[in-house]
């Protein structure tokens, strides 16, 4: 999934152009304090497993405390670009689509932060036959969309086959690709979608009875219970015409607890309860408020500091996905009274220094780059340790069988180490290295070029700053033949398995414009290795290889430089009860909340 | 007229300040290097212990001490005292050129709309409605990326001074309308009058015509209108360096500053503080020196 | 004047057909692709950002593009989303929302802020340059200039989050601004518009009050208006009548210029008051790289802007008889 929190607030800085209010006069603490936020991680991976029978059954426990009725109203900065489930892969709409939409499994988090994988439309995470090749779901009873019509395996198929029409370009296509081949191949299975009356084969997905799915792969895959937790492995209605292909975009039909009751595009989004779903049926969701108001455009500052002045309306007032910023973060953190209704967890999402393998050719100039940099300096910008912390490895902490490593001392060393560097660049002999370094012009990343060109500078490096229209970041970055030596990207998790991080980012089929693998990293022997794990049928198995073959790719190849794992720090108004983490997506999870 | 203008007290005194804003900024290198420190050096971030783990100054007031003595800029940490003198040094040079260029460009357009009238007007008229037609903001953030384009290799640095020209390039191209419009209004009334039209009578050229009996009528407005100019350029070119159009760290830069202040005010209000007076001392001032000078310049006022 | 409105308003169209041609020509110019931010995590296959391309017409040579784009104005056209009836102007790269839609449906807001921030920055302007031109020199006019010029120093991201902490948050003396329709209920529109309106004038004061100002001091001092007065009418009727009338014309050309840009948004207000008028959709376009809802914003602005101007124009004429329209 992507995050839109950080990632975005790199598009055009107006956001940025807006504060806020309360004032001192500055002040108070001492110290380059680098110390995170205390608390217990919410994000290990130790916290993550996959559910029973037993716990995929409903009702969800209920949340001590809660009450039904009154109306949540939630503060987004951007309006969600997709409400249809096929297309969507943002942070923020991946939150928003728990409410209304419920795929084949779903992540369930308890108050501990316990992440379990359980059957959300399906009464388990999946039965797997044929050498890993076979996955058969079964739906549980009494599943309704919001007219009443129940759901059967026709519309899980339906939700399938639609991501086969040449508009479903913008979501995860894992399903459709195991099922029919990589790339845009699968494609042509079927052209036109199950819109023409026309259907996959049994031979490769099956519908043998109103309530079966079976999936038949063409490798295996031991990840598949999580790549049916992508929201648009679900269900839409494939009778009555409800599914109008792009269209549907503006009404999904609603499967889960709330449906969507008005949408002015791009200002507001209102849901309301969906009395056709049954709570017994949903291991996850509750049916708390009556509504959920969204409001579109509120920028982060702002919302920071509504939902801090707590009043009127924004007492019932949340976020999913805004932060706390810095404008308000000493206001949040010196306010006693906010402990209860805040939280700052670590994210999936890591920020990188990708360096170009292509042009920067020499490893020890590699590592002397990785030496160099100031992953404090570079974090103190954003916001400090309460908007991140400091990486040590290329993996986000929530990864299964993530590992404590910090190969180049960025813990140790925030501010880098400019003799360790100096040293290396000599040795390779390349002292006065020039290094082109872009960045999108946006005014904390303006801020982060000065700390970086400063400490390459120690270094022995010679800087070309060369600022990026934010507008045009992401495409300038992913071109294979970029007159770039280093940049900012960043990468989160689908799943908290490395299979959706490392073979994206340094498998060499990604070296494509527009691809992930900002490194340039082509190597034989990392792609074998990668071909080998993803054989594995045993997740776990596999997760620990995923952990030890990026280790390996840092150590040996050193593509990138990990800077920090983002943390996402929200706020909520004093009227709502049983807000939580969602650690998955990263954001604030609705399905519990309710109005005091 | 300079009698006069010495009369005006307040005139006199906006001239001192003024004249003060523009003597440091042009000195900003000799003050940095008196005060012994300079607006690049990131001290906050180097010497432990003067920013907190916000990066905010750890001393009250913005970290104002005596080494520092408009304290430390949130984030980077560096002197805010030498950053103001930089920062009004590349305001005000980039504020000062754009004004010129309009009110150059204003002036022929304008009175040669004006006074030539007919199809010259009616082209020059609708050319300036075109430029007019287009929203300036959106146009300042959609386009200005194109310009950078044009003028960079996509591998080297920017250098400053090609940011520093393509701004003047944009807020020029979009800037210089309003005066030219007002310019030909007022051309358009005076030359029926009958004074011109004597002049006319007599033979005079019609370059003497602008230059003697026009332009000293024209005094009013063009005063007016650049002494507004100039302080608007200025916040101008704050807006854009905001939207990330503008000019870029690390060359300090009074619009960033003030910018930068008001977003950060509510925890290091210091900050915001020194480029925000600044900045309304300098507007003021300015404008009371455009009043004080017209009222100067015009033979009717009676003091 | 019927001549002049007929070949103004061709001249308009002509403007118009320009500008959207710049800003095609011009958006094509950038280093952008639209493709990829429509493509998820997909963005490396070439062969989806052909279909991404295709989906959105993009794959045809620019020009074409744009003649579809003008023929799709006039008599509608047939797009991959469905059938865009005329006036179309595309559907959104973005959300695929109709961009002629997604306009008219943030235009009242953007109309309600320009007028009635107008409004207020007009009377309150003028007002206080007449002050100070009757108190010429005094330290009432001294003040009043520099009260109008501080707030021009200032910016509306600044005064903007003061004024919503002081009057919203703090002491609740104003509502939290929002856009409701004026039709449905006139007060809740005044109460959620009244502080933008405000804030928003504060900048646009100072220019109003100082031309104001100047104008009346000059005319004050023009020949007719020293005979009317030494002809014995009272220094009321003066000052309103010939001095004022004499005034005019400059103001209602600044006020055409403001309004026009202020129908085509007012981007840090909107964002400052989280208002959604064509500012914020301008905004959004621009990061998106959202072609069609950039060139509508456009469209629609410019638009604005130039029959603004020629009603600037007419007016202009109707109070300077001696300007002929031509």
């Amino acid at each position: 999934m992507r995050n839109r929190g950080r990632l975005g607030a790199v598009g055009l800085a107006v956001g940025a152009l807006l504060l806020s209010a309360c004032s001192s006069g500055g002040g108070g603490g001492g110290g380059n304090g680098n110390e995170p936020p205390k608390g217990p991680d919410k994000n290990r991976a130790d916290n993550y497993s996959l559910g029973t029978k037993a716990d995929s059954t409903g009702p969800a426990p209920e949340v001590p405390g809660s009450k039904k009725g009154g109306t949540v109203n939630v503060l987004q900065r951007d309006a969600f670009t997709y409400l249809d489930p096929a297309q969507i892969y943002y942070a923020d709409q991946l939150t928003v689509q728990m409410l209304y939409n419920r795929s084949l499994t779903s992540y369930k988090i308890d108050e501990k932060g316990q992440v379990k994988l359980v059957g959300d439309l399906a009464t388990d995470t999946g039965k797997v036959s044929d050498g890993g090749k076979t996955w058969t779901y079964t739906l549980k009873d009494n599943l309704k969309f919001e007219d009443g019509t129940p759901i059967t395996s026709a519309d899980v198929r339906q939700a399938v086959e639609r991501l086969y029409a040449p508009w479903a370009t913008d979501g995860p296509l894992y399903i459709p690709q195991w099922l029919s081949g990589e790339g845009q191949e699968f494609r042509k299975a079927l052209p036109d979608g199950p819109y023409k009356g026309k259907h996959l084969p049994a031979s490769v997905l099956d519908t043998p009875d109103e309530k079966t799915i079976v999936f038949h792969f063409q490798q295996p895959h031991a990840d598949t219970p999580y790549a049916v937790a992508m929201p648009n492995i679900g269900a839409v209605p494939a009778k009555g015409g409800k599914d109008t292909g792009k269209n549907y975009n503006t009404r999904p039909v609603s499967s889960g607890p709330y449906k969507i009751e008005t949408l002015k595009a791009g200002k507001q989004l209102t849901l309301v309860r969906n009395e056709n779903w049954d709570p017994d049926s949903d291991p996850i969701r509750h049916q708390y408020p009556d509504r959920f108001d969204i409001r579109f455009g509120v920028q982060e500052p702002d919302s920071g500091r509504r939902l801090l002045a707590d009043r009127g309306s924004d007492k019932n007032a949340m976020s999913f996905s805004n932060a706390v910023t810095i404008e308000v973060g000493p206001s949040v953190k010196n306010d006693a009274g906010t402990t209860s209704r805040t939280f700052n967890e670590v994210q999936p999402y890591v920020d990188y220094m990708a360096i170009n393998m292509r042009r920067i050719k020499d490893k020890k100039v590699r590592e002397a780059l990785a030496y160099a940099l100031p992953n404090g300096q570079i974090l103190g910008q954003l916001g400090g340790p309460n908007a991140g912390q400091i990486a040590g490895n290329l993996l986000a902490p929530s990864l299964a069988g993530w590992k404590d490593s910090d190969p180049f001392g960025k813990k140790a060393k925030p501010n880098g180490d400019p003799v360790k560097a100096r040293a290396l660049l000599k040795e390779a002999g390349k002292e006065g290295q020039e290094i082109v370094y872009a960045y999108p012009n946006t005014t904390e990343y303006q801020k982060i070029s000065v700390v970086v060109a400063q400490a390459l500078d120690k270094a022995g490096f010679t800087v070309q700053k060369k600022e990026i229209d934010s507008n045009n970041y992401s495409t300038e970055i992913s071109k294979v033949n970029k007159k770039i030596d280093i940049h900012r990207a960043s990468w989160g998790a689908d799943w908290p398995v490395g299979s959706t991080v490392v073979p994206p980012l340094f498998h060499g089929r990604g070296v494509a414009d527009g691809g992930q693998n900002y490194w340039l990293l082509k190597d034989a022997g990392v792609d074998a290795e990668i071909d080998r794990i993803k054989g594995i049928t045993d997740v776990k198995t596999a997760s620990g290889e995923w952990v030890e073959l990026s280790e390996e790719i840092l150590t040996e190849h050193v593509p990138g430089v990990p800077i920090f794992y983002n943390r996402q720090w929200s706020i909520w108004g004093s009227g709502l009860g049983g807000v939580k983490y969602h650690s998955v997506y990263g954001t604030t999870d609705p399905t519990g909340v309710f109005v005091k | 007229m300079w009698r006069r203008f010495k009369r005006d007290r307040a005139g006199v005194v906006s001239a001192y300040v003024v004249i003060f804003f523009f003597a440091a900024a042009l000195l900003a290198p000799v003050i940095s290097w008196l005060y012994g420190k300079n607006p690049y050096t990131t001290y906050g971030i180097e010497r432990p212990g003067l920013l907190n783990e916000f990066f905010y100054p750890a001393k009250p007031n913005g970290g104002i001490d005596s080494e520092f003595w408009f304290g430390l800029e949130p984030g980077l940490g560096r002197d805010v005292f030498t950053q103001l003198f930089y920062g009004m040094r590349t305001s005000l040079m980039i504020a000062t050129a754009t004004t010129v260029l309009c009110v150059v460009t204003g002036i022929l357009i304008g009175v040669t709309a004006g006074y030539l009238g007919g199809r010259t007007d009616y082209f020059l008229g609708r050319f300036i409605d075109l430029l007019l037609a287009f929203p300036s903001q959106l146009s300042f953030v959609a386009f200005t990326p194109v310009v950078y384009a044009l003028f960079v290799s996509p591998e080297k640095e920017t250098p400053t001074y090609l940011r520093v020209i393509t701004l003047i390039i944009v807020m020029w191209a979009l800037g210089w309308m309003g005066l030219a419009r007002i310019l030909r209004g007022q051309v358009l009334s005076l030359r029926e009058r009958e004074f011109v039209e004597a002049a006319k009578v007599t033979g005079a050229s019609p370059w003497r015509i602008i230059r003697k009996e026009l332009l000293p009528n024209l005094w009013t407005p063009l005063l007016v209108q650049s002494t507004l100019m100039l302080p608007t350029f200025v916040t101008v070119e704050a807006g854009l360096s905001f939207l990330g159009v503008g000019i870029i760290e690390p060359t300090p830069d009074w619009g960033r500053m003030f910018a930068a202040g008001a977003r950060h005010y509510e925890n290091d209000i210091t900050y915001m503080f020194f480029p925000g007076i600044a900045m309304v001392i300098f507007v003021v001032a300015f404008n009371l020196l455009g009043d004080s000078v017209r009222d100067a310049f015009d033979p009717k006022t009676k003091r | 004047m019927l001549r002049f409105l007929v070949r103004r308003s061709l001249g308009a169209l002509v403007i118009i057909f320009l500008i959207c041609a710049i800003t095609f020509f011009l958006f094509f110019a950038l280093p952008s692709e639209p493709a990829l931010l429509a493509c998820g995590k997909n963005c490396g296959d070439p062969a989806l950002i052909e279909q991404i391309n295709r989906n959105l017409g993009l794959h045809e040579p620019v020009p074409v593009q744009f003649w579809h784009y003008v023929v799709g104005i006039f008599a509608g056209r047939d797009m991959e989303v469905g059938n865009c009836p005329a006036p179309c102007l595309g559907y959104s790269f973005n959300d695929s929302q109709p961009v002629w839609e997604t306009i008219l449906d943030r235009y009242p807001t953007t109309l309600s802020l320009a007028f009635g921030g107008a409004a207020v920055f007009l009377v309150t302007g003028v007002a206080i340059g007449m002050i100070a031109a009757a108190r010429r020199g005094t330290a009432t006019d001294k003040f009043f200039s520099s009260l109008s010029l501080i707030g021009n120093s200032l910016q509306i991201y600044f005064i903007g989050v003061i004024a919503m902490w002081l009057f919203v948050d703090t002491w609740g003396v104003f509502d939290r601004p929002e856009y409701f329709p004026l039709t449905e209920n006139p007060a809740k529109w005044f109460g959620g518009m009244l502080l933008p309106w405000l804030v928003l004038s504060i900048i646009f004061i100072a220019n109003y009050s100082r031309m104001t100002r100047s104008q009346m001091i000059e005319q004050l001092n023009e020949e007719h208006v020293r005979t009317a007065r030494a002809k014995g009418m009272s220094g009321r009727t003066v000052f309103f009548r010939y001095a004022w009338r004499g005034a005019i014309a400059p103001i209602v050309t600044i006020v055409g210029i403001d309004l026009g840009s202020l129908f085509g948004g007012a981007m840090i207000t909107e964002f400052t008051f989280t208002l959604h008028g064509l500012g914020r959709l301008a905004v959004n376009s621009v990061t998106e790289n959202d072609l069609p809802m950039l060139m509508g914003v456009m469209l629609f602005s410019c638009t604005a802007i130039v029959i603004a101007n020629i009603v600037v124009d007419a007016l202009y004429a109707y109070i300077d008889p001696r300007v002929r329209l031509s």
